[in-house]
């Protein structure tokens, strides 16, 4: 088990290697993307150019910068943004994570209450009317693309009904839950259920095919012939059992959401969190932004997938290599 | 204007940088008067005293990057370092046409120089403190002006400074170069200079020579700005969150026109901000100016046609030009014909319904902008009048692009691929294939766009690139030397301003000329710009597309508002209704 | 772009059952399956809906070329003739507003989008375009990830961690920037891409394809190797090697076609999420370039009309949402089809 756990942390961490290494080689073959010209401002003398090209090492083989960058980013925490010298990368991607970690811990929160529902009551209902329905409404939800979502919500939120019914929306962005509790959750309501629709239509029909495969299995049979409760025989052992499924399937989408996978929420509801900043630093191509956002969003990818597949590992010896 | 992604951020890049330095020099003209609906400038030498206190609120969308004032070259900070430091000398900090006249400020009088234009000796006012409380000093100006050059930035504008080209980032001495010399005993600053510079006063005036205390870093002060000598100073900057402006415990006014005492107690402004959601703000008068007027989006600027906000909106013109550069390397540009022709095929009313019509944009065929010194009207691109722009003559156009023998090349137009970049580039597609060519677009992210059609090592991937420049200062040169000239053109660099990579060496004759006699000779210099200005947009390698307007949107309370053509908005001269 | 891993779940699949003439049984089990037929007809309605759009443009809505911008344009409302693009009003006339939907299919029926130009005839225009990409992405993307599961799963061992690992990256690389890199990358060779013999126009719809389809691929990959790794210790592949059938002949004869109902099924839900993947980067500005059109790039260039010109956004929204439901809801009844004994069933 223990050579399992370290043999994949190496893989993970040479995976995450390549992905930087790639984005530094890309960054440097996209044309018109000379960082000393970033660096030096509006209109520089071809002289400044040059100076800053030295001051920065950017005249320095690829390989050494990559390795200066990468010890900016870890060891010393000090990589300064292109785009804006005055901004610390490290401490910039640590501020932003508040507004990407409330958004995905509230879309988890609904997704998880309303997918199980769903999905629970889709299974019992089945060969009745209610289970298609929901099925095709949960099908619409996995069908809707999530930044359209957002601004038909703006649209309703904060346009003409703004006046009215919904008065209480406050203008899009993010407050912190430290300024105002209240503020936090009026600001981050609509974008929880914008970025949980599509989850809740997912995980339904997850939850569902599960449930129904597990019912079919012996060991629910023996529990039913023995007279348990169907509600007792759904807690107990069905859902136990589905969630399995679930619960791995989940590991990876939390990973991708809180590494920055909400980006089109995040832009569509003005939500500065690590989305928004990866987008801005790809629209600067400021390259130590949009580096560190990789690491950022790679490690949480990464460590989930490596999590899950541990984790199986430990539900089933199958999967183990030998 | 009204840039796709300005609901996601500001690019940097020119749309932000153009927020840049404006100016007009006579621009005032027509703000005070002309176009503004609002009765905006001059107002306010009659505001009584009693009106000071309050904090006024700016709402911006993004902040304006490192604070440095060494490095900064965003109209959005010089707004606030003009009221927190000052130069030897600077513009009238005043609305209207007087605006752009140079007085001096931390200097007693603007010297005249000797030397044969070489040497200028300032006499520094005496009794003035840093808002840090120390004494100011004549050799706190060397610090200042070597730290143009260890801070990287756009050194060129100080460039001439006896000593300035043996300065790197490493290190700089000026005073023992001899270039900037200072006597605290006398208290006067000398300057000296490799030759002579017609612009240095105008340079000086820039908020890169605002001076900054002898101990000052040499390094990049990153965002912490150092302190200034002006009626207001830096609390804090975050470029997250906002900037504060507080009163300067130190300040005593000592001349009303260069420097005056402002009327808030406070002055804030906002970042991160949605442009919709500043112009619902100050709508609500929850804050007091929207500083994205350019990106209001269409949606927000029709409603503030609404009577209701009449007083509150104010329309100027800015000196600036949004233009289509024709590459004049490669064919078919490098043909004067086409390059002509495509300058009558443009269909100029097209351009200016895409930056929100003709109260926001009026057509322009020729390289200065309206107001600007040394320009008189001229447009040889259209039919009628040959003054001012009226319609296109396709017809002409044809004709030319069949006489070229250019018609059916393939032609690329290069943009930036927000939604206003992006229709612009759509537009041109539009006129060029109406005269024969085969065009197509070429969208890059703002941020590489500019680079990328200046560096000439990409000079054979696109034909039509668009740009916009907005003035640094208002001289003639700021255009036609700067964006037309064969200096400008560095091979094989990102930082090559001169875009449509023309060099004539008639016209290039004429302004050697004319920068050579503006210190002694200013009518000939101005009449020599004027004829550059005729022959360069004869020569055609710009498709020049409109002049920009300027939104300025203010809460109802605000009061007092003056309209600089170099600064723009005077936020420190506004006040409140209590 | 969540809904990346999207069905990740439904690619748990089993083999296809043996016996008499599979794909006929298939079909049938289809054809029964009601709400998959409907969705099959809709599907192949906007299909035709959008290759119709040249009719559409010239002989309904008489528009010359719809893609083109047409800021000076006029139209009849009402029998008057009125511009495409309106000045704004009050004293201060900031602003062009284009013209509101007419609701007159022979005049802007959906209004005009901020080039003026016809978004009822975009909206068709721009379907062929999300399509295309959408099937051709979706097709490309299968087709690659099938060899290289079919190569990783047959030989194992070093080239199948080699591979996979490689899958990783792909994976967990920021699509975006691959997206803003490529087509700055690709846009900046002015007369195109050599692929093959075809030379590839930097504006073509191929760019956004092959960007779209590189992203996928590790995600039909997975499964599709773990089918090949079933099917390979099966003893009619044992069998083949004993034989001493050629490493290509076993590859193809024998195990391709042991997997291919995976792929098949995996189909539908591909261009579903192409479609939406196509609409996601065109929002964003890095999809679909001009001068054609997607549904992604109508909503994109109608943002800052939302308020005022909700329409623009809405009728291609929609459009994609009835587009990728149609695809799902067939999706799930090709995996019904294919396999009955799966659970996960719409009736």
């Amino acid at each position: 088990m223990l050579t399992f756990i370290v043999r994949r942390s190496l893989w993970a961490a040479l995976v995450m290697f390549v992905i930087t290494a790639l984005v530094f080689i890309i960054f440097f073959k996209t044309p018109g993307v000379d960082p000393a010209r970033a660096i030096a401002g509006r209109n520089p003398s071809p002289q400044t150019l040059a100076e800053v090209r030295a001051q920065f090492g950017l005249n320095r083989p690829l390989v050494v910068q990559y390795g200066l960058m990468m010890k900016r980013i870890f060891i010393t925490r000090n990589l300064v943004s292109y785009s804006d010298q005055g901004v610390l990368v490290v401490p910039e991607i640590f501020a932003a994570a508040p507004a990407t970690l409330s958004l995905v811990f509230g879309a988890t929160a609904i997704w998880i209450v309303m997918a199980i529902a769903m999905g629970v009551a889709a299974a019992r209902l089945r060969g009745r009317i209610y289970d298609p329905i929901l099925m095709i409404l949960a099908l619409i939800g996995v069908s809707t693309p999530v930044f359209w979502l957002g601004q038909v919500v703006n649209l309703i939120t904060q346009n003409k009904l703004h006046s009215s019914v919904f008065s209480w929306v406050p203008p899009l962005g993010y407050t912190s839950f430290t300024t105002s509790p209240a503020l936090w959750f009026e600001g981050l309501i609509f974008p929880w259920i914008t970025l949980s629709i599509l989850y809740i239509g997912f995980y339904a029909r997850v939850l569902r095919a599960n449930l129904l495969e597990v019912q079919s299995e012996d060991y629910v049979r023996t529990a039913r012939a023995k007279g348990l409760s169907e509600r007792r025989v759904l807690v107990r052992h069905t859902l136990r059992t589905s969630m399995i499924t679930f619960v791995s399937l989940f590991g990876l989408d939390f990973g991708v959401l809180v590494g920055g996978g909400t980006i089109l929420t995040e832009v569509v509801f003005g939500i500065h969190g690590v989305g928004f900043l990866t987008w801005q630093a790809l629209q600067n191509l400021d390259l130590p932004t949009i580096m560190a956002t990789v690491i950022y969003g790679g490690f949480f990818i990464v460590l989930a997938n490596a999590l899950v597949d541990i984790g199986y590992a430990w539900l089933d010896p199958r999967v183990r290599p030998n | 204007m009204r840039q796709n992604w300005s609901k996601v951020a500001r690019l940097g890049g020119r749309t932000g940088l153009g927020t840049l330095a404006a100016v007009a020099a006579l621009a005032l003209v027509a703000a005070g008067c002309g176009n503004s609906p609002s009765p905006s400038a001059s107002s306010s030498s009659s505001t009584p005293a009693g009106h000071a206190g309050g904090v006024f609120t700016i709402l911006a969308n993004s902040a304006f990057g490192v604070a440095d004032p060494a490095q900064n070259y965003t109209l959005e900070e010089w707004q606030l370092l003009i009221n927190t430091h000052d130069g030897l000398v600077g513009f009238a900090h005043v609305g209207g046409l007087p605006g752009t006249k140079i007085v001096p400020d931390l200097a007693t009088s603007i010297p005249t120089p000797t030397n044969g234009g070489k040497t200028y000796v300032f006499h520094i006012r005496h009794g003035i403190k840093f808002s840090n409380g120390q004494v100011l000093k004549p050799s706190d100006f060397v610090t200042t002006f070597e730290r143009q050059f260890t801070v990287p930035g756009p050194t060129s504008f100080y460039s001439t400074i006896v000593g300035a080209s043996s300065c790197t980032t490493k290190g700089c001495d000026l005073s023992k170069s001899g270039g900037v010399v200072a006597n605290d005993s006398a208290y006067t600053l000398t300057l000296n200079l490799t030759a002579p510079d017609p612009e240095l006063m105008d340079q000086l005036s820039l908020p890169f020579a605002y001076v900054v205390p002898a101990g000052t870093s040499l390094k990049l002060t990153g965002n912490n700005v150092p302190p200034g000598t002006g009626p207001y100073m830096w609390k804090s900057y975050n470029p997250n969150t906002e900037a504060v402006l507080v009163r300067n415990p130190y300040f005593k006014q000592w001349d009303a026109t260069a420097q005056p005492a402002g009327y808030p107690d406070e002055i804030i402004e906002k970042y991160g901000l949605q442009v919709s959601d500043e112009v619902t703000e100050v709508e609500n008068g929850q804050a007091n100016e929207v500083f994205d007027g350019d990106q209001i989006p269409s949606d927000q600027l029709t409603t503030l046609n609404s009577a209701q906000y009449a007083g509150q909106v104010h329309v100027n013109t800015l000196t600036a030009d949004w233009y289509m550069a024709l590459n004049t390397n490669q064919p078919p540009f490098n043909n004067l014909m086409a390059r002509q022709a495509i300058n009558y095929a443009a269909n100029r009313t097209a351009y200016v319904k895409i930056a929100g019509g003709p109260s926001l944009a009026v057509p322009a065929c020729q390289i200065l902008p309206p107001n600007f010194p040394s320009y008189t009207p001229y447009c040889p691109y259209t039919t009628g009048s040959q003054t001012t722009w009226s319609a296109p003559d396709v017809a002409k156009a044809k004709a030319l692009v069949q006489a070229s023998g250019t018609a059916g090349d393939k032609v690329v137009v290069n943009g930036t691929n927000d939604q206003v970049g992006t229709a612009l580039a759509e537009q041109m597609v539009a006129d060029l294939n109406s005269i024969g060519y085969k065009a197509s677009t070429q969208l890059l992210t703002a941020a590489a766009q500019y680079p990328f059609v200046q560096n000439s090592a990409n000079s054979s991937k696109w034909n039509v690139a668009w740009s916009a420049w907005y003035q640094d200062y208002p001289a003639p040169s700021d255009f036609l030397n700067v964006l037309l000239g064969c200096g400008s053109i560095h091979k094989n660099s990102d930082a090559s301003p001169n875009i449509a990579a023309f060099c004539d060496p008639t016209i290039q004759s004429s302004i050697n000329k004319a920068e050579s006699v503006e210190a002694t000779d200013p009518t000939q210099a101005a009449s020599l710009w004027t004829q550059v200005d005729h022959a360069d947009t004869l020569q055609a390698p710009w498709v020049d597309l409109y002049n920009p307007k300027q939104i300025d949107f203010l809460s109802k309370n605000v009061n007092g508002y003056q309209w600089n053509p170099q600064w723009y908005i005077l936020i420190d001269q506004l006040w409140l209704s209590k | 772009m969540a809904a990346v891993v999207e069905q990740a779940a439904s690619t748990v699949l089993r083999p296809a059952v043996a016996g008499r003439n599979p794909w006929a049984l298939a079909w049938r089990r289809l054809r029964a399956n009601r709400i998959a037929l409907a969705a099959l007809i809709l599907f192949l309605l906007i299909v035709v809906l959008c290759l119709a759009a040249p009719l559409y443009a010239h002989d309904v809505a008489h528009v010359e070329n719809p893609l083109v911008p047409n800021l000076n344009g006029t139209t009849i409302v009402g029998g008057r003739v009125v511009p495409v693009m309106q000045q704004g009003g009050g004293l201060l006339k900031l602003g062009e507003t284009p013209i509101a939907p007419t609701w007159d299919l022979h005049h802007y029926f959906l209004g005009a989008d901020n080039l003026g130009r016809n978004v009822a005839a975009l909206l068709l225009y721009g379907g062929r375009a999300s399509l295309q990409i959408g099937v051709c992405s979706a097709v490309l993307c299968c087709g690659i990830a099938t060899i290289v599961a079919l190569i990783a799963g047959f030989f194992g061992g070093l080239t199948d961690s080699i591979l996979s690992r490689l899958m990783d990256v792909i994976w967990a690389f920021p699509a975006y920037l691959l997206a803003i890199s490529l087509a700055t990358e690709l846009l900046t060779h002015a007369n195109g891409v050599p692929v093959g013999p075809l030379r590839i126009s930097a504006t073509s719809l191929w760019t956004p394809t092959f960007i779209i389809a590189l992203i996928y691929v590790p995600y039909v990959y997975r499964p599709v190797r773990g089918q090949v790794l079933s099917v390979v210790n099966k003893e009619f592949v044992e069998a083949g090697i004993a034989q001493g059938a050629s490493n290509f002949r076993l590859i193809f004869s024998d195990i391709l076609p042991n997997v291919v109902s995976t792929v098949i099924v995996l189909m539908p839900l591909m261009i579903a999420t192409t479609i939406l993947t196509e609409s996601a980067l065109s929002y964003l500005s890095v999809g679909v370039q001009p001068p054609n059109v997607s549904w992604g790039t109508i909503i994109s260039n109608a943002q800052d009309l939302l308020y005022t010109r909700p329409w623009v956004s809405l009728a291609p929204g929609i459009m994609i949402v009835l587009t990728v439901l149609a695809l799902n809801v067939l999706g799930d009844g090709v995996r019904d089809a294919l396999d009955p004994r799966a659970k996960l069933r719409v009736r």
